[in-house]
């Protein structure tokens, strides 16, 4: 299968199913996905709200578990891995940038990207050195010292970004982050993430419904409908 | 990963509802304040309850009676058996413990019954009871025949204070059968007059000076009629002549507190029985061992009703934060990570407790204890009563179990913490 980047598969999912349970009934939020991701490659996966892009990213970032079928990162099956090794995927391997950017709200831009370190082990001199620069790429140095609550959204995600990174993790899971920001701004913070993705070589899989946005920035994209893959412009060649 | 800024962590948690965590750390503190301040106060209560003996010295000393039995080996605890025991290396004094119950003290019309205790003026034994002395002095080591009087036979005897009572001459009625033959005991009558030289008020819990007592020189006391009667009777019981008895009891006072059970055993092998007041003493802690347990549960069951604040702010904690969980499971914390982040928000809640908890049960020991010294001195007490006693392992202990209890309260919330579902927690927008 021809994946675009560098040819090599860093991820695949093989009829991957995810069922919740909503009252009575059972929804299928992904229904046999299959997926290849190149190792360095910027894949956008559109869809309208409801189609389970998110549910694929939180499947492909160990923080939740298929009904059926697997995804192999790397040549390994997240599911055959324990609770220990998953955390330990989670914190190693992948990066999470959010629509709504889940910083936490007693924590200052400074201290978020601290408890990530602290939560993965490295919080040292090392990683505030690395923390800094996350948060200079990112462009947000000077407001390091800030609550959430006093940055704007533009400047919160770029803080969620820099959080995602500061591990310098090889995959960088996006979902919507543009979602909840003006036109102007949304295009800086793409421009961020290709920029990250251009210069850190690091995988991104981004879900958006801005197939404009995604055109822009994606070397491949594809679409979900249903749970399900769908043929269209740029899909699964 | 670093405990410190986990903690570090936690505390930016805590701040978050700075009221409520307030108010359970207020929960906390009442409840180990509540603990501190009863276990105190029971150990001020049994250190007040054993000063006494302490003060008086009465742990050094030897209770020794006579031999019981038939046989050569059985002592008669007679005037030379005093001497012999006074000159054992190690002992301080040996002296005749000689009581009399139910002689009549007279002061002109008034009387009262007393009961009549020797006093071995000799032997410094008593010089701290000039504390307890209300008016006048104390015995000089002379033998005349002076008297302290207990302060509640002063009113039977007509004086209106201590200070009145100094310096009258009463006089001192007893009776009782004095052995004249082998077998034949004579009913006696003398009469004393004992000029009082002071007067006192004695804690009750002391034993040997009945606080309707009268303290004569023990000189004094051998001359009067009865004390060798209850002796007698036991030699005629083993066959001897009631003539030569000696006294019921004698006290031994040890140098050095150290060499009291040494000599104990050697005076029994000289053919006498003997007993301390160690025995009685660990009786007494026995009780305050359990009064400890009572008081400790007590404060206790306030601690629990805390922690169950502790379980109810950090549940609210736990549910308010579903979605600050989720993000610190997707940026990497495990399970564990998030047991000992809630875990470290309880032990904190718990140490500010058990700070605080000191605080208020020291606040509260001086309150009671100033409010229990101004109705003392209201009620002419001049002694100044410690009731609260706070040890450094009480100190520690209190905030060491202040923590656990909390930590343990905190292990259902934090479980409930980790087991969160980071996509549910995720997903609430």
């Amino acid at each position: 299968m021809d994946v675009g980047g560098d040819g090599e598969v860093f991820l695949e999912t093989r009829g991957l199913v995810r069922e919740f349970r909503v009252g009575p009934s059972l929804v299928r939020a992904l229904d046999g996905l299959d997926l290849a991701v190149a190792r360095g490659e910027f894949l956008a996966v559109l869809g309208v709200s409801g189609s389970g892009k998110s549910t694929l990213l939180h499947l492909l970032g160990g923080l939740d578990t298929p009904t059926a079928g697997d995804v192999v990162v790397q040549g390994r099956d997240l599911a055959s891995l324990s609770p220990r090794e998953r955390t330990l995927y989670r914190r190693t391997a992948v990066g999470f940038v959010f629509q709504s950017y889940y910083l936490v709200p007693s924590l200052t831009a400074e201290e978020n990207l601290a408890v990530a370190l602290l939560f993965q082990g490295t919080y040292g001199p090392a990683g505030r050195r690395r923390a800094a620069e996350a948060l200079r790429r990112v462009g947000v140095e000077r407001r390091r010292a800030h609550r959430p609550s006093q940055l704007s959204g533009g400047e919160q995600q770029r803080v969620a970004i820099a959080r995602a990174i500061v591990h310098q993790p090889p995959l960088l899971l996006a979902d919507e982050p543009t979602g909840n920001l003006d036109r102007a701004t949304a295009e800086e913070v793409m421009a961020l993430l290709h920029g990250i993705h251009r210069d850190l070589g690091t995988t991104v899989v981004m879900v958006t419904h801005d197939r404009e946005m995604a055109e822009r920035v994606a070397n491949r994209i594809v679409h979900l409908r249903d749970g399900r893959l769908v043929d269209g412009e740029g899909a699964t060649p | 990963m670093r405990l410190w800024r986990l903690v570090i962590l936690a505390l930016g948690g805590l701040r978050r509802t700075p009221l409520r965590v307030g108010l359970t750390v207020l929960g906390v503190t009442v409840g180990s304040g509540a603990l501190v301040s009863m276990v105190a106060f029971a150990l001020g209560i049994q250190r007040m309850a054993e000063a006494p003996f302490e003060m008086l010295g009465l742990l050094n000393n030897i209770e020794v009676s006579p031999g019981e039995g038939d046989d050569d080996g059985a002592r008669t605890l007679d005037d030379a058996a005093i001497d012999e025991l006074a000159a054992l290396p190690g002992v301080a004094a040996a002296y005749p413990n000689i009581r009399a119950a139910g002689v009549k003290l007279l002061n002109g019309e008034k009387s009262a019954s007393a009961t009549a205790v020797g006093v071995a003026t000799h032997v410094p034994m008593l010089g701290e009871v000039e504390d307890l002395l209300l008016a006048g002095h104390f015995f000089d080591s002379g033998e005349r025949p002076e008297a302290l009087l207990s302060v509640v036979l002063l009113r039977d005897l007509g004086f209106e204070s201590p200070q009145q009572a100094v310096g009258a001459v009463l006089k001192l009625e007893a009776n009782g059968l004095s052995p004249t033959d082998a077998e034949t005991f004579a009913y006696e009558r003398r009469d004393f007059a004992i000029t009082v030289i002071g007067v006192y008020g004695m804690p009750r819990m002391v034993p040997g000076f009945g606080h309707g007592g009268v303290l004569v020189p023990v000189g004094l006391m051998k001359e009067i009629p009865g004390i060798r009667a209850s002796s007698a009777m036991a030699r005629l019981r083993s066959g001897k002549s009631a003539v030569g008895a000696g006294y019921e009891k004698a006290i031994v006072r040890v140098e050095h507190f150290a060499d009291l059970l040494p000599l104990e055993e050697r005076i029994r092998a000289m053919g006498f029985e003997t007993r301390t007041l160690l025995e009685r003493l660990d009786n007494m802690r026995t009780f305050f061992v359990f009064m400890d347990a009572a008081l400790a549960a007590v404060g206790t069951v306030a601690l629990v009703v805390a922690a169950l604040g502790v379980v109810n702010t950090l549940l609210m904690s736990v549910l308010e934060r579903y979605q600050e969980i989720g993000i610190y499971k997707a940026v990497g914390a495990s399970d564990g990570d998030l047991v000992v982040l809630f875990l470290a928000e309880a032990g904190i809640v718990g140490l500010l407790g058990g700070l605080g908890g000191l605080l208020l049960g020291w606040a509260v020991a001086w309150g009671l204890g100033t409010a229990v010294n101004i109705y003392a001195r209201s009620h002419g007490v001049t002694r100044h009563f410690d009731i609260f006693s706070f040890p450094l392992w009480l100190l520690v202990a209190t905030v060491v179990f202040s923590v656990v209890v909390s930590v343990v309260a905190g292990v259902y919330p934090a479980r409930r913490a980790a087991r969160l579902d980071p996509i549910r927690a995720l997903r609430r927008d």
